[in-house]
C-alpha cells in the first residue's frame, strides 16, 4: 500500500474515468487506516489538460482533505494557468517550487 | 473533414444544424423587434449577439463558409453597437431584418450550392457593402481608440494594452465536443498579460459523484491586452454553444468591479462576494462583520446593513454594494422561477390521447358491469377510477395547448414591412397572446391570420394623409388580440381604417352575380360578401392581397377547424374581424340522435333546429330526392336509414334535425333524438375512408360507437350530387 498516489503521466480527458476510480479505490484504502492529508503526487504527470484538472477540483469538493507534495513542471505551469494555484501553497510545494526555479 | 467518417457525422449532424440555426434565426428576429422598442435594452442587445454568434460558430463547423462570411459581417455591426460605438436606429435594423432574412436563405440552401443564384448573390454582395458602410465609415468621433481597435483588430500598436474582465461558465459537454479550457486560457495567456486568473470548481461534484467526461469548470481573468473584444471572444469560439461568457471592456474601477459580482458564479453572501473581486479586503470584511456582531444585542430593526457598514466603514463605493446586492437578489429570485420545457413529438402525444380514449371506453364498461356486481365498494371504486381518467385526459389534452402569443408575434415583421411597403404608418399591439390554443389548431390558423392582418393593412388603413383629412391621427392602429370564451377562443382583428364600403362591395356582388341585382341583403350579410369566391373591391390589385383569391380560402380554412367567422364594420371608424375556433380538434360538443340501433353524432354548432314529422310528409322529387316544406321553402332531407342502410321497423313519426352548412341549409332524418353530448373525436380507420358524410367515430359511454356526421360533405348527398349513390343504397334495403 503505497502512502501517497502518483497521478498517472497522462492526466486528461483520456484516460479521466480509470484515474478517478483508481483514486478512489485508492482513498477507499487509506481513510481506514489515516484520517490525515491524503498524499497526491504529480511528479510524472507529463500531460495534463482541463479534465484532469477538474479531477482534483472534485477531490478538493469532498470531505477528504489533500494536499500536493510533488508535481512536475508541466503539472505546476497548468496549475498556474488554469488559476488553481492555491494547491501548490504548502510548504513541501513551496521547496520544491523554489527547487525548480533556481 | 478529410475522412469518411467526419463525412457521414457531418451529413447526420446537418438536419439537426438547420433546425437549430433556423430557431436561432427566428430569435434574431424577434429580438431585432423588440430591440427596436427598447434601443437601451443592453440584455437584448447581448442575446442578439451571441444569437448571430451560434449561427457563425456551428455553420463554421460544417463548413459553411458563405454563411460563415456574410454573419460575420452582421456579427462585426452588433459588436459595434454592443461598444456603443453605433446605436440602433430604424434605417440599422431594416438593413439587419434584411441580413437575417439572408441568413436563412443561406442556412435553408446550405445542401444545394445552385439554388445561390447571382440575384442572391448581388444582394448580399449589396447587404456587406451597407453594414461595411456602417462599421467601418462612420465610428464617430468620440471614440476614436475604441473604433481603431476593433478596426485594426490584432494589430497592437495604435491602442495600449487595457485590461479586460474575462468570466467564461463552460457547458457540460465541452470536454466531449474536444475542448478544453485549460487551452483557453493558455491562448487568453498569447494575447496579453494574465493579471489574475480564477478557475472556479463550485460546480464540480465530489469525486465520487464526479462524470469525469463532464465539464463544470468556469474562470474568471483579468486579461491585460491591446486586442479587441473580438479577438478575445474568439479564443472561445468552438465553445460558444453551451459557454456562458462574459467580457467587460476596460471600464472605471467601480463599474468593473460591478460586472465582475455579475459574472461570478453562484457564491451568495455578500461579503465574500466583495472580497472575491477585491472591493474589499478578507480583514476589513472580517472587521466590520465583527461591528455588526456586536450591535447585535439591540432590536432586530435597529440592526445595521452590511452593505451600509461596507459603504460608511470599509469605503467601498455604493455602485458596487448594489450590484453585489442585485446578484443576491437575482440568484434568490431565479431558483423558483426557472422554467423548462421537454421537447415532444407531436405524434406520441397523440398516440397518448388515443390510448386515453381507450381507457375512457374500457373505464365505462369496467363501471356498467360493477353496477351489474351491485356490489358497492367496487362501484366506489370503479367511480373513482373514472373520476382520475377524467382529470388525466383533461390534463393531457391540455398538454397540446400552447399560447397563441408565439403565432402573434411572427406577424410583427409582416405589419412592420407591409406597412412599410405601403407607406402606411402603423402601430400594431397584441393582447392576450398567453391564452392557449391546441397546438394543431396554431399551425392552421396562422395562414388565414396572416391574411386578415394583410387584408386590414392593405384595404382598411388609410394613408397617413387621408387619415389627418378624416381628423384621425396619423399612425393607424391594429389591434391583434385572443381571449377565451366558453369553450371556444376568440381571436380578433381590429383595425381603425376606413371599414367595409357596403355600397361598393354590394355593386361589385351584383356585377359578379353573387346577389341577385337589385336585392339588398342585411348589413352583415353584405360585410360577408367579401369572403365569397371570386370577390375583389380593390380597384387596383397589389401584390400583397386584392387579387380575389385569399378571403374566400380564409373563411374556408376556418371552417374546416370548425371556427367561424364574423365581420363588424364601421364605415369610416374602422372593421373588426372575430375569429371563433375551438379550443381542441380532439372534442366537439356534438348532438346524439339515433336511427335503429345505431347513432350518430352531429356537430352542435351546426345544428339549427329540430322539427318533429310525420315519416309521410316527406316528399321524393322526380330524381329520388327527398326533401320537405318548411315555413313556404323546400328543404332538402337525408334519410340516413336509407343512405346508410340502418334496419330499423318504420316508426311512425320522425324528427328532422335542420343543420347549417357552407352549402346552406338542410334536414337530415332522425328516429330519436338522444340530446347533447361531449364527444372524443377518433379517426376512422383506413376501410371507411371511402365512407361518405362521416368524419369520425366516437365511442360512448356504454360502450357504443357512434358515427359523427360531417355535415359539409353530407350536404352534398342531400343536393343530390349524390344522388345516384343513395339510390344505391335504397335498392341494397330493398333487396
Amino acid at each position: 500500500m503505497s502512502e501517497r498516489f502518483e497521478l498517472p503521466a497522462e492526466l486528461t480527458i483520456y484516460n479521466a474515468l480509470e484515474t478517478r476510480d483508481a483514486l478512489l479505490a485508492w482513498i477507499k484504502e487509506q481513510t481506514v487506516h489515516t484520517r490525515d492529508y491524503l498524499q497526491v503526487s504529480a511528479r510524472d504527470v507529463a500531460e495534463v489538460d482541463g479534465a484532469g484538472l477538474q479531477l482534483l477540483a472534485a477531490l478538493s469538493n469532498t470531505e477528504q482533505a489533500w494536499q500536493l507534495v510533488d508535481a512536475s513542471a508541466a503539472f505546476i505551469d497548468a496549475c498556474r494557468t488554469m488559476g488553481f494555484a492555491e494547491w501548490l501553497e504548502n510548504r513541501h510545494m513551496q521547496a520544491i517550487l523554489q527547487g525548480a526555479s533556481a | 473533414m478529410s475522412n469518411d467518417a467526419d463525412m457521414d457525422f457531418i451529413a447526420q449532424a446537418m438536419p439537426a444544424f438547420i433546425s437549430e440555426a433556423a430557431e436561432q434565426i427566428e430569435a434574431i428576429e424577434t429580438l431585432l423587434l423588440e430591440l427596436e422598442e427598447q434601443p437601451d435594452n443592453r440584455e437584448l442587445l447581448d442575446s442578439l449577439f451571441r444569437c448571430a454568434h451560434t449561427v457563425k460558430g456551428s455553420a463554421g463547423i460544417f463548413g459553411l463558409n458563405r454563411v460563415v462570411e456574410f454573419t460575420h459581417h452582421v456579427e462585426t455591426l452588433l459588436d459595434k453597437m454592443r461598444d456603443g460605438v453605433i446605436s440602433l436606429n430604424p434605417d440599422i435594423s431594416t438593413l439587419l431584418l434584411q441580413c437575417n432574412d439572408q441568413i436563412k436563405f443561406l442556412v435553408d440552401t446550405a445542401a444545394d450550392p445552385d439554388a445561390d443564384t447571382a440575384d442572391e448573390k448581388d444582394t448580399r454582395a449589396d447587404l456587406v457593402v451597407r453594414l461595411r458602410a456602417l462599421t467601418e465609415g462612420t465610428a464617430p468621433p468620440q471614440a476614436p481608440v475604441q473604433a481603431a481597435a476593433v478596426a485594426s483588430s490584432g494589430a497592437a500598436a495604435d491602442a495600449g494594452p487595457r485590461v479586460w474582465s474575462i468570466a467564461a461558465r463552460f457547458g457540460p459537454d465541452t470536454f466531449r465536443n474536444g475542448m478544453d479550457p485549460l487551452s483557453i486560457v493558455r491562448y487568453l495567456a498569447t494575447l496579453g498579460t494574465v493579471r489574475s486568473v480564477v478557475c472556479g470548481s463550485d460546480a464540480v461534484p465530489a469525486l465520487g459523484n464526479l462524470d469525469p467526461e463532464s465539464c463544470f469548470l468556469s474562470f474568471a481573468m483579468e486579461l491585460e491586452t491591446a486586442s479587441s473584444r473580438e479577438d478575445i471572444e474568439g479564443a472561445f469560439s468552438f465553445v460558444m454553444d453551451d459557454c456562458e461568457l462574459d467580457v467587460v471592456a476596460p471600464e472605471t474601477a467601480d463599474q468593473k468591479m460591478a460586472r465582475a459580482i455579475e459574472a461570478l458564479p453562484a457564491t451568495p453572501r455578500l461579503g465574500e462576494m466583495l472580497v472575491q473581486v477585491g472591493a474589499v479586503t478578507q480583514d476589513k470584511l472580517e472587521q466590520v462583520l465583527s461591528t455588526q456582531q456586536q450591535t447585535r444585542g439591540m432590536p432586530q430593526v435597529d440592526k445595521p446593513k452590511l452593505g451600509d457598514l461596507l459603504e460608511s466603514q470599509a469605503g467601498v463605493a455604493p455602485e458596487v454594494v448594489a450590484a453585489a446586492l442585485g446578484k443576491q437578489q437575482k440568484l434568490r429570485e431565479a431558483a423558483p422561477t426557472e422554467e423548462r420545457y421537454i421537447r415532444v413529438q407531436a405524434d406520441r402525444l397523440d398516440a397518448v390521447i388515443n390510448l386515453l380514449g381507450e381507457l375512457v371506453i374500457a373505464g365505462a364498461g369496467a363501471t356498467l358491469l360493477a353496477r351489474e356486481s351491485r356490489q358497492v365498494a367496487l362501484i366506489e371504486a370503479n367511480l373513482h377510477m373514472n373520476s382520475l381518467i377524467e382529470e388525466i385526459r383533461n390534463g393531457t389534452l391540455g398538454l397540446r395547448m400552447v399560447p397563441v402569443g408565439e403565432t402573434f408575434s411572427r406577424f410583427r415583421r409582416v405589419v412592420r414591412d407591409t406597412a412599410a411597403s405601403l407607406g402606411k404608418e402603423v402601430n400594431f399591439e397584441i393582447n392576450g397572446g398567453d391564452a392557449e390554443l391546441d397546438k394543431s389548431m396554431v399551425e392552421k390558423i396562422a395562414d388565414p391570420l396572416m391574411h386578415l392582418v394583410r387584408n386590414s393593412l392593405d384595404h382598411g388603413l388609410e394613408p397617413p394623409q387621408e387619415r389627418l383629412a378624416a381628423g384621425k391621427p396619423a399612425a393607424g392602429t391594429l389591434v391583434l388580440s385572443a381571449k377565451h370564451e366558453t369553450g371556444a377562443i376568440l381571436i380578433r382583428i381590429e383595425d381603425d381604417g376606413r371599414g367595409i364600403n357596403r355600397e361598393r362591395v354590394l355593386q361589385r356582388a351584383w356585377n359578379r352575380g353573387l346577389v341577385e341585382q337589385g336585392v339588398v341583403p342585411s348589413d352583415d350579410d353584405i360585410n360577408m360578401l367579401i369572403f365569397e369566391p371570386g370577390f375583389s373591391t380593390a380597384e387596383q390589385v397589389t401584390n400583397l392581397s386584392g387579387r380575389g383569391v385569399g378571403m374566400d380560402v380564409v373563411r374556408r380554412n376556418i371552417e374546416a377547424l370548425r371556427g367561424s367567422l364574423r365581420l363588424n364594420s364601421t364605415p369610416g371608424q374602422g372593421l373588426q374581424v372575430d375569429i371563433r375556433l375551438p379550443l381542441t380538434l380532439a372534442i366537439i360538443d356534438g348532438f346524439l340522435v339515433g336511427v335503429g340501433k345505431s347513432k350518430f353524432v352531429l356537430p352542435l354548432e351546426s345544428v339549427v333546429e329540430v322539427i318533429e314529422s310525420g315519416g309521410d310528409s316527406i316528399k321524393v322529387d322526380a330524381r329520388g330526392r327527398h326533401c320537405l316544406e318548411l315555413r313556404g321553402a323546400v328543404l332538402p332531407v337525408v334519410r340516413l336509414r336509407t343512405l346508410y342502410a340502418v334496419e330499423s321497423s318504420l316508426p311512425s313519426r320522425v324528427s328532422v334535425v335542420v343543420v347549417q352548412s357552407a352549402r346552406g341549409k338542410y334536414g337530415i332524418e332522425v328516429e330519436v333524438l338522444l340530446g347533447q353530448n361531449q364527444t372524443v373525436i377518433k379517426p376512422l380507420g383506413r376501410l371507411f375512408k371511402t365512407l361518405r358524410g362521416i368524419s369520425g367515430s366516437s365511442i360512448l359511454g356504454s360502450g357504443e360507437v357512434a358515427l359523427i356526421l360531417d355535415v359539409g360533405s353530407l350536404a352534398d348527398l342531400a343536393t343530390g350530387v349524390a344522388a345516384a349513390a343513395a339510390a344505391g343504397a335504397v335498392q341494397t334495403t330493398a333487396a
